[in-house]
């Protein structure tokens, strides 16, 4: 490795340093409107970014994405009710590891099915979950639950901030940089072949629903504690994972920067949607035409046009920082 | 005892009527190897057309069923040639793709009925809406009898259609196999413009009936996909036969479920049910899936 970048290599390090300036300057620059919406940018792209992970690298469509953010919002919710009053970071770990053991009760089964079976199962077990809240009473069920309020934007903001840079960072290590991610891309491309190279590709399956679901419910926690109130609708109702695989679809599946590219810019316009009509129907008829208008014309994403130069600048750095090029980077 | 027939009853005749959507539903996957996510707005979109007629025009909403078969029917077949195209496409993940394309028509057609008729919920009337009918000790609304028996006649159509035309045969035959039935001079694209055509429009004349039978809004059309799936799974997707027994079963479910656990539970009983039939017998509980 040379000792000086090259220019690739610079391009991305500028790059790298404008995206670290804008995010860490945000919240002494804009008002906490702006603030707010940031914040909930950075959450779409994570979220997009953690249905990515199963949906466009191992190629197994979550129909079900919302259960594990509603999981985690729950949990938190519940822990920090009356009779616990536990504090928020203890109630994320919490909510990792009941969202961790959920996953591998349903993953185990269900990701034997494939293609639409696949999609009908999660999607049925999401609206299990969303009427089972429904109809308890400890849920609050269609009332909700309410949290302690606690009113400070550059908290969650940088609550936010956070996850998503390491749900990038991890999606990069693990799925653009090392031999899982080969053997993750093995077993979407020919299953069966994948399986006689020897993968445990049941196995790594799992690895990826596991780590997919448990993403998503960070961002559901702090989501819940952000907005201090969740009801079942608003946490594990299917436009949540409708927006998930429609960011994925429009920004690129599987590639690293489309949940991005395809979060931000569906999240903006929702919210210039609701700032000029206040309508949400409306946005529910664009996110339909996009997807249609995406699959005819655009199938490779936002991304993909950019496929031939595609991210290399930033991934060359990213690579220098930690020193690694593993599985067959140029 | 009563309690118990009447439910029963209630139970067949609704799922009666979800068999003719759902029968066509297996069809369609059966010949485009889709699985359609649209197929509930179907269902709202021929409810609102029986309104609209009844609402606007003055005349009986049952006139709105052949005017939903024409008008959807040609819509279908219009769409349908674009699925086929998706879905045999040389992109990298066709089968993937067509599925995201249903769901985002069925996003489409939810966002732009609530953009434009709203979250109200809407009836279609008929010269039958209110009558009933008494059947030793029970009694059932007049016009769920008419619409099961209309949609028996649909399906009993649509099953003389496929086993004794020659068109069905090749119908049939592209279920079987498309290849062979390539091989034999079926033409696969047209063919799979008219049985999503077909499709598109039996679906919409049974949501007339259920618009007749409950009321319809843009939000309902979620649950009607989800009876599509629900019966897929428990048939084994593309078994048509399996459709109009799985049917009756989810009709009595969500009766039996209703009337004796609660109406809030009926849905999480479905979803349970499906969820397990899946995890269980992934070709459904007739094994006949694809």
């Amino acid at each position: 490795m040379a000792l000086l970048p090259t220019n690739a290599q610079w391009r991305g390090l500028v790059l790298l340093a404008i995206i670290i300036v804008v995010l860490g300057a945000l919240p002494w620059t804009v008002n906490n409107y702006w603030l707010r919406i940031a914040t909930g940018a950075l959450m779409w792209a994570g979220l997009a970014c953690s249905w990515n992970m199963l949906g466009g690298y191992a190629g197994y469509i979550n129909f079900g994405q919302s259960a594990f953010f509603g999981l985690g919002a729950y949990v938190t919710a519940f822990l920090m009710g009356d009779p616990f009053g536990l504090p928020f970071s203890a109630t994320i770990p919490a909510g990792m590891v009941v969202t961790a053991l959920c996953a591998v009760i349903i993953g185990a089964p269900t990701l034997r099915l494939r293609g639409a079976y696949f999609a009908i199962a999660t999607w049925a077990f999401a609206e299990v979950l969303i009427q089972f809240a429904s109809a308890m009473d400890f849920t609050g069920g269609i009332g909700g639950i309410g949290l302690p309020p606690y009113l400070n934007e550059r908290f969650f903001y940088f609550a936010m901030v956070g996850t998503a840079v390491l749900t990038y960072f991890l999606t990069w290590a693990l799925f653009e940089r090392s031999r899982f991610g080969l053997k993750v891309k093995a077993l979407r491309d020919h299953e069966p072949a994948a399986e006689a190279m020897g993968i445990n590709t049941a196995l790594v399956k799992l690895q990826t629903f596991v780590l997919s679901a448990v993403t998503a419910s960070v961002f559901g926690a702090i989501f819940a504690y952000w907005v201090t109130f969740i009801n079942p609708k608003s946490v594990f109702g299917g436009d949540i994972t409708d927006q998930m695989v429609v960011m994925v679809l429009l920004g690129g599946l599987g590639t690293l920067w489309g949940p991005a590219i395809g979060g931000v810019a569906l999240f903006v316009v929702n919210r210039l949607i609701w700032m000029y009509w206040g309508d949400t129907a409306f946005y529910i008829a664009i996110l339909g035409t996009a997807i249609v208008l995406v699959v005819l014309f655009l199938p490779n994403g936002i991304a993909g046009l950019f496929a031939r130069r595609k991210n290399d600048a930033l991934d060359k750095v990213l690579d220098k920082l930690i020193g690694s090029g593993e599985g067959g980077h140029p | 005892m009563d309690l118990f027939l009447q439910t029963l009853l209630n139970g067949l005749l609704i799922g009666g009527v979800i068999a003719t959507f759902t029968i066509a539903f297996q069809l369609a996957f059966g010949v485009l190897h889709v699985i359609d996510f649209a197929v509930g707005g179907w269902v709202v979109l021929g409810g609102y057309l029986g309104y609209y007629i009844t609402a606007w025009l003055g005349l009986d909403g049952f006139l709105a069923i052949p005017l939903a078969f024409v008008l959807f029917g040609a819509l279908g077949y219009l769409i349908g040639p674009v699925l086929y195209n998706v879905r045999n496409s040389r992109t990298a993940r066709p089968e993937l793709m067509a599925l995201a394309l249903s769901f985002g028509l069925f996003t489409l057609l939810r966002g732009g009925m609530l953009t434009a008729w709203g979250f109200n919920t809407r009836n279609v009337t008929t010269a039958l809406s209110g009558e009933s009918l008494a059947i030793g000790p029970v009694t059932v609304p007049l016009i769920r009898v008419v619409a099961a028996v209309f949609a028996a006649a649909i399906a009993g159509g649509l099953f003389l259609f496929l086993y004794r035309t020659r068109y069905g045969l090749a119908i049939r035959a592209t279920a079987e196999n498309r290849h062979n039935a390539a091989l034999m001079g079926v033409n696969i694209g047209r063919l799979s413009a008219n049985v999503y055509g077909l499709y598109a429009g039996i679906t919409a004349m049974a949501g007339v009936l259920m618009g007749a039978i409950y009321s319809v809004n843009p939000e309902v059309g979620l649950r009607y996909t989800l009876f599509a799936f629900f019966v897929a799974v428990l048939a084994g997707l593309g078994s048509v036969e399996g459709a109009l027994v799985a049917a009756l079963l989810l009709g009595v479910i969500e009766a039996f479920v209703s009337t004796y656990v609660g109406a809030s539970y009926s849905l999480l009983a479905i979803f349970t049910t499906l969820f397990l039939v899946l995890l269980i017998s992934p070709r459904g509980i007739l094994r006949r899936g694809l």
